[in-house]
């Protein structure tokens, strides 16, 4: 029963880290139909800066704050140079420079930082929660803890300002939602923003909760990220959340639980066909 | 027409073979990954092959001629290491290779190399297919089959183990040597809780081990490189497992040590390099390769070291004939590599001792020597 507790905090702490880089992606394809592979890139980068940040500082805050800046001028950068010169393009287009884009960043981080990997030790004022036989370890404890802060701030913005009634009407119609005098370009770019700054906090947990941070930490999460925003519903912010702690649980739980030889990262892709033939909008995604 | 001439004459000048360079020196190939994911491996594999270079030369040279490295990137790519092998063989006049490079790349050059007759010492590659490409491959790394009994007999005999759970990489590697290991703690007397295996890249170790904590093991036994072998060891200690640690070469490495962190004091894993080693040969190579890169050497560096020098001994024997370059290594006997001290050569496949090595106050220390005939016997008919 405890061995069972623990495989559920193990499960939520990969989701959490699964829900916060997926959540980008997700806003991207809301406002401007896009499949936006080199948003883990742009998560890359955010374990990078951290970690430098952190190099100079010495202060977890600082270089949070850094990681999420630098992630939403990248993001900003693909927006304005990559993704909107191929608006009106087929989708093809933009998937393959996104795809393009990602590989030339993976690249850049391993012709600048080496292709080795490099350590990311932070000692947290954060305790070990033991009770039982359970463990919160302090990593797991600050995953947690960022990631439910992000999201209640990310809810705030969305539910509670302008800027997120926008975000979530250029998201559910954008034509109407410009007819009706919102400069659908501004939302766009607000969108890339908010969601790399995600990502970027999302690479620097992953960079900490792993003590390693190198340039191929993205390629995993690019494709299983998609997977997740597919099993949530494509632009659904809840859904997003919830597929990424369903896949994070149901890779733990399948590995702790059963013996069976498919690696961990088929169960996203076996989620995402079973749910499209049961439900093809996805978990909370409207027809 | 004057393009046409131009042409030829780049194309001469890139087909032959440089005489001026040839005339004046002895030539061996050299690959590693020197970009991509081994990249950090390959760096040692080349910094220390360079080291035994400079070495031979200061000393005089292969009879009275300079020793000459042709070194070329692998990329850990099939079609990269074929071609460079094609190069090798036909344009670079060499006499000899060595493989400083993982199993892949080595496994498809031997064949190219065994044909055109070229004697070939493979530093750490660890594929049995690699040697038996032709009678002149010699691997001065261990078989997965003799790492794993090695294990199992240090966890056995030396750590007491009477439970342990094997944690797998899932590759050629860790499978043999993870197999070769459960056959051997048992027969010691020991009982294998639970054989677990996880795919090469893996992360998130906590449900394996969540796992295994349940079933509360004196010791847990991992097949894994660097970057999965302390995640391993730090998930662990986070999780309150108190079990002891041991691991394989693949975390022979500086790299170990910092990914994983305060973790890795106690850490165990079998090797072939002991850095307590008191013999000269191998402490004078330990001070050049850290003042040449500025980092602690690893069980790659070192043994690319030994292969290069195990080919220029073989040269300095019977070279330039291929044929007694071969006969020279076939014979090989008590030679003392800075890996451990050769016995002979069985079909290709070293036989020296396998180090316990481990991880005490943030260095890696010797343990023990594991010299057991039964156990470093290298498996072959």
């Amino acid at each position: 029963m405890a061995t069972l507790a623990q495989q559920i905090i193990n499960g939520l702490t990969v989701g959490s880290l699964y829900a916060l880089m997926a959540l980008g992606l997700t806003m991207v394809y809301g406002v401007m139909r896009v499949l936006h592979i080199a948003h883990a890139g742009v998560f890359t980068l955010g374990a990078y800066a951290g970690l430098a940040a952190f190099a100079w500082s010495g202060s977890f805050w600082v270089a949070l704050g850094a990681a999420m800046v630098a992630a939403t001028l990248a993001g900003l950068a693909m927006e304005r140079w990559v993704y909107s010169p191929l608006l009106g393009k087929p989708p093809i287009t933009t998937l393959i420079a996104s795809i393009g884009a990602f590989i030339a960043l993976e690249e850049i981080y391993r012709i600048v930082a080496g292709p080795q990997p490099y350590s990311f030790s932070v000692s947290l004022a954060l305790p070990d929660v033991r009770t039982g036989g359970l463990v919160l370890t302090a990593p797991q404890l600050l995953v947690m803890l960022v990631t439910g802060v992000l999201l209640l701030a990310l809810w705030l913005l969305l539910s509670r300002t302008d800027v997120g009634l926008a975000i979530r009407a250029v998201s559910q119609d954008g034509e109407m939602a410009m007819a009706c005098g919102m400069d659908g370009r501004r939302v766009v770019t607000l969108t890339f923003g908010v969601g790399s700054a995600l990502a970027g906090a999302a690479g620097m947990l992953v960079g900490i909760y792993y003590n390693s941070v190198s340039p191929t930490m993205g390629s995993v999460t690019a494709y299983k990220g998609l997977a997740i925003i597919v099993l949530g519903g494509l632009g659904s912010i809840p859904g997003t959340v919830l597929g990424g702690l369903a896949v994070g649980l149901v890779e733990t739980l399948v590995i702790g639980l059963v013996e069976f030889p498919l690696p961990r990262d088929a169960w996203a892709f076996l989620a995402m066909i079973a749910v499209f033939l049961a439900r093809p909008q996805g978990l909370l995604g409207v027809k | 027409m004057r393009l046409r001439v131009f042409l030829g004459l780049v194309l001469a000048s890139v087909l032959g073979a440089d005489p001026a360079a040839a005339q004046g020196s002895i030539r061996i190939g050299f690959f590693a990954p020197l970009t991509g994911f081994a990249a950090a491996d390959g760096a040692s594999a080349r910094h220390s092959a360079e080291i035994a270079v400079e070495e031979l030369n200061a000393a005089g040279g292969i009879k009275g001629k300079k020793l000459e490295l042709v070194t070329y990137d692998d990329r850990h790519d099939s079609k990269e290491a074929v071609a460079l092998a094609n190069k090798l063989v036909e344009r670079d006049g060499v006499v000899g290779v060595v493989s400083g490079s993982y199993s892949m790349p080595s496994r498809v050059t031997a064949p190219i190399f065994a044909k055109a007759g070229l004697p070939m010492t493979v530093a750490y590659a660890v594929h049995p297919d690699v040697t038996k490409a032709g009678p002149c491959v010699f691997r001065n790394g261990f078989l997965g089959q003799v790492e794993g009994w090695a294990g199992a007999e240090a966890a056995v005999t030396l750590h007491k183990a009477r439970r342990i759970a094997v944690l797998t990489i899932d590759n050629d590697f860790g499978r043999t040597s993870g197999k070769a290991f459960i056959e051997r703690a048992r027969k010691l007397g020991a009982e294998v809780l639970s054989e677990q295996v996880y795919p090469l890249g893996e992360k998130e170790f906590s449900p394996y081990l969540t796992k295994i904590k349940e079933q509360n093991p004196d010791l847990i036994y991992h097949t894994s490189y660097y970057n999965e072998g302390a995640q391993i060891t730090r998930k662990a200690r986070e999780l309150g497992i108190t079990a002891k640690l041991e691991g394989t070469e693949g975390i022979d490495s500086p790299k170990f040590l910092e990914l994983a962190g305060p973790a890795a004091e106690g850490v165990t894993f079998t090797t072939n390099l002991n850095r307590d080693d008191a013999r000269p040969e191998v402490q004078n190579f330990l001070r050049k390769y850290k003042a040449k890169t500025g980092v602690e050497a690893d069980m790659v560096g070192a043994s690319a070291y030994d292969a290069v020098r195990l080919l220029a001994q073989a040269i300095e024997q019977g070279g330039p004939d291929p044929k007694a370059i071969c006969a020279a290594l076939t014979n090989v006997s008590n030679y003392p590599a800075i890996t451990g001290r050769i016995s002979k050569f069985v079909k290709g496949e070293v036989t020296k001792p396998v180090q316990i090595q481990v991880i005490r106050d943030g260095k890696i220390r010797s343990l023990a020597t594991i010299d057991n005939p039964e156990v470093i016997t290298p498996p072959v008919q």
